[in-house]
């Protein structure tokens, strides 16, 4: 599915990313934990596409293309979806008519006709339900005065609308009470599949004790320091990010 | 006051002066001195040149070149209303063609308790005597460079006009929809003039649409609006006229204690199309809503200019002006805010955004703010620009090509403020009218 080796990117002169390797087979959770400041969220937004970032080394394969040759749109349309940490507010443009936009721009690029009305209502709605959003939500605008939960809702819903093979969420949990975050995560466990692959990216364990991951990468100034099972959130939790750090100190 | 010059032959004046029999068969008779005293003002000015410092981005070479007539008589059906915008809007509908009042084209069956409306033929002459060119007067206000030559014009072919009364503690939910409509086979003069009246705490809607079925015009209307105590109005004006039109427009505002004013001010319409809405805050504790979308292509040129005049302390207003400009298009935006010596804990915010989508559109901006009061919170801020990076990358991001999602962001950036108009279907067709205007 997703093949990262060996990335280094860097925000002007300040290097984040020094050399990530990481493989994600068809219907794998992957977890990246890391403290603040340790490259995760760069990680997601190069994935995704943001330009603020400069690549200088290393490659992204995504379903067999060159992920970092494709805009944004393209990698979207290829079936990557990456959930905000920071859902954008768009006034003027409502959630309908951005939903549709999208959906039929992915289909246009795989050659389909528009979605029709009716099957484009039915699906929106079903998907709504599932993320217990409430309709009106629809025809007000992108993110416009919605809570963090909400907006964090919504960028569940969008995923599960646009249906990608690979989603990146980029601390999804983070401002959410647990009542939101149970919701959310009972949405990406709804799209949990043998075709889908999730990267759920989190500073802290509490998400994965419901987003149950098969594997768990501790992220530390722009590497992929350990790598393990579920069990190794337990401990980072318990342990705290400075055991890995000692760890590491210990072996060098 | 400076010595001006008048033009050598103004052929508004020589149009007023044989229009005379024609305005005094139709009209009271006291408004013939009204007529008097505005010719005599305006020829004092004539048309402006962009010497005169209120009117230096509008090109009115139009006015001078090209030969007007004044614009009665013309023969209009009522299917010929279906083209326009704002044609099914669920109100109560008056249309003017030209400026004359066409009751077999409007339909207001069974207005409801509290709600008058009524030709100045037939209004209270009482009325008329109190407000007219009384509210859109600026004589004894601060500033220097007050320009009201075209209030002038207007109420120098004071003739048809409408007055909308709303009586004390009534709500009058059915909006009601003046329909300015220009139909012509050459270029016409038309001078509308609307009064309105808000009771003590009464609350209405009134939209002014302004558009042209056929041919051309140089529209010059005057609205004048005055909301008692606790009074709510809510004003929508729509100007899209044909692209070789000139619109004239001056809303003046006269706002009691705590009523609460709130104008849209839409413009896609005109070659040269210009508003002046001026608000006089006249007693404690109101509020008032400033909101304003144009869209300009080819070489239009929009301008705004509104001017708040913060006379009494604890008021408060809101001012949110955009401007999307494609070609060569140009856009003014001239924001005005006198704070008055007694004007303490005054609030007021303007913002003001303009979109060039083209290297030779140009936009114009002036905020302009005169703070005579010491304890006031005012700020004013004015962006000319692209769109939002980080919005464009959301887009870009869930599939939209960088094509389309520029598309939709530059139709958001205008509709943010045409949300924002209570009446759904208004707001509904404005949507629609702007991705039209967009494509």
């Amino acid at each position: 599915m997703l093949k990262i080796t060996n990335l280094h990117a860097r925000v002007e002169e300040k290097e984040i990313l020094k050399g990530i390797n990481l493989i994600i087979n068809p219907g794998e959770v992957h977890a990246i934990m890391g403290p603040n400041g340790s490259g995760k969220s760069t990680l997601a937004s190069i994935l995704a596409g943001r330009s603020d970032y400069e690549v200088t080394e290393g490659s992204v394969e995504f379903l067999g293309k060159e992920l970092l040759e494709l805009d944004p749109e393209e990698r979207a349309a290829e079936g990557l979806f990456l959930a905000f940490q920071y859902p954008v507010e768009i006034p003027g443009v409502t959630n309908t008519y951005f939903l549709r936009s999208a959906v039929n721009s992915i289909r246009k690029y795989h050659g389909q006709d528009d979605i029709s009305a009716k099957d484009f209502l039915a699906l929106v709605k079903e998907k709504a339900n599932m993320m217990e959003l409430d309709a009106t939500m629809l025809s007000r605008s992108v993110n416009e005065s919605f809570s963090g939960g909400e907006k964090k809702r919504n960028e569940i819903f969008q995923m599960a609308v646009l249906d990608p093979k690979m989603c990146v969420l980029d601390e999804t949990d983070s401002g959410l009470d647990i009542d939101a975050l149970k919701i959310v995560a009972n949405g990406v466990n709804a799209l949990r599949g043998p075709d889908r692959s999730h990267l759920v990216i989190t500073h802290y364990q509490r998400l994965l004790d419901y987003i149950v991951p098969d594997f768990v990468h501790v992220l530390i100034e722009g590497r992929i320091v350990k790598s393990g099972g579920k069990e190794l959130a337990l401990e980072l939790e318990e342990k705290g990010y400075d055991f890995i750090k000692e760890e590491l100190l210990a072996g060098a | 006051m400076a010595v001006h010059t008048p033009p050598q032959t103004d052929q508004f004046v020589e149009l007023q002066a044989n229009s005379k029999a024609l305005l005094e068969g139709i009209s009271p008779s006291y408004f013939s001195e009204l007529r008097e005293a505005a010719i005599r003002e305006y020829t004092e000015f004539g048309l402006p040149t962009v010497r005169d410092e209120e009117f230096k981005y509008l090109p009115l070479h139009v006015l001078r070149e090209g030969k007007y007539r004044f614009g009665f008589g013309a023969h209009f059906e009522r299917s010929q209303l279906s083209t326009l915008t704002l044609a099914d809007t669920d109100a109560f509908s008056f249309v003017f063609v030209n400026g004359q009042f066409a009751p077999e084209a409007s339909s207001f069956e069974n207005l409801p308790d509290g709600l008058e409306v009524s030709t100045f033929e037939d209004a209270d002459p009482a009325v008329l005597t109190q407000h007219l060119s009384k509210i859109a007067s600026l004589k004894g206000r601060l500033g220097s460079t007050n320009d009201e030559r075209f209030v002038a014009l207007n109420t120098a072919f004071l003739g048809e006009g409408l007055v909308i009364q709303v009586s004390k503690n009534k709500t009058i939910e059915r909006p009601i929809h003046i329909l300015n409509v220009v139909s012509s086979d050459d270029a016409e003069f038309v001078a509308p003039r609307l009064l309105i009246t808000v009771g003590e705490n009464a609350e209405a809607t009134v939209i002014e649409s302004f558009e042209t079925s056929t041919g051309r015009a140089f529209t010059c209307p005057v609205t004048e609006i005055r909301l008692e105590k606790s009074a709510r109005l809510e004003h929508i004006k729509f100007q899209n006229e044909s692209l070789d039109s000139v619109h004239i427009a001056n809303i003046a505002v006269h706002q009691e204690e705590q009523s609460v004013f709130t104008s849209t001010n839409v413009n896609f319409g005109g070659h040269s199309a210009r508003n002046d809405i001026n608000v006089w805050l006249n007693g404690e504790y109101t509020e008032t809503w400033l909101n304003g979308a144009n869209v300009a292509t080819g070489t239009q040129v929009i301008d705004n200019h509104t001017r708040l005049d913060h006379a009494m302390p604890n008021c408060q207003s809101f001012e949110v002006y955009k401007t999307i400009l494609k070609d060569q298009s140009e856009g003014v935006f001239n924001g005005k805010i006198f704070v008055y010596e007694d004007a303490q804990k005054t609030d007021a915010k303007q913002t003001n955004q303009a979109i060039l989508l083209s290297p030779t559109a140009t936009m114009n901006t002036k905020p302009q703010l005169e703070i005579f009061a010491d304890d006031v919170k005012c700020t004013h801020g004015a962006t000319i620009g692209q769109l939002r990076e980080d919005a464009m990358f959301y887009l870009r991001a869930r599939g939209i090509e960088k094509s389309k999602a520029e598309a939709l962001l530059v139709y958001a950036f205008a509709a943010e403020v045409i949300e924002k108009i209570g009446p759904h279907d208004v707001r509904a067709s404005l949507e629609a009218a702007l991705f039209t205007k967009l494509a």
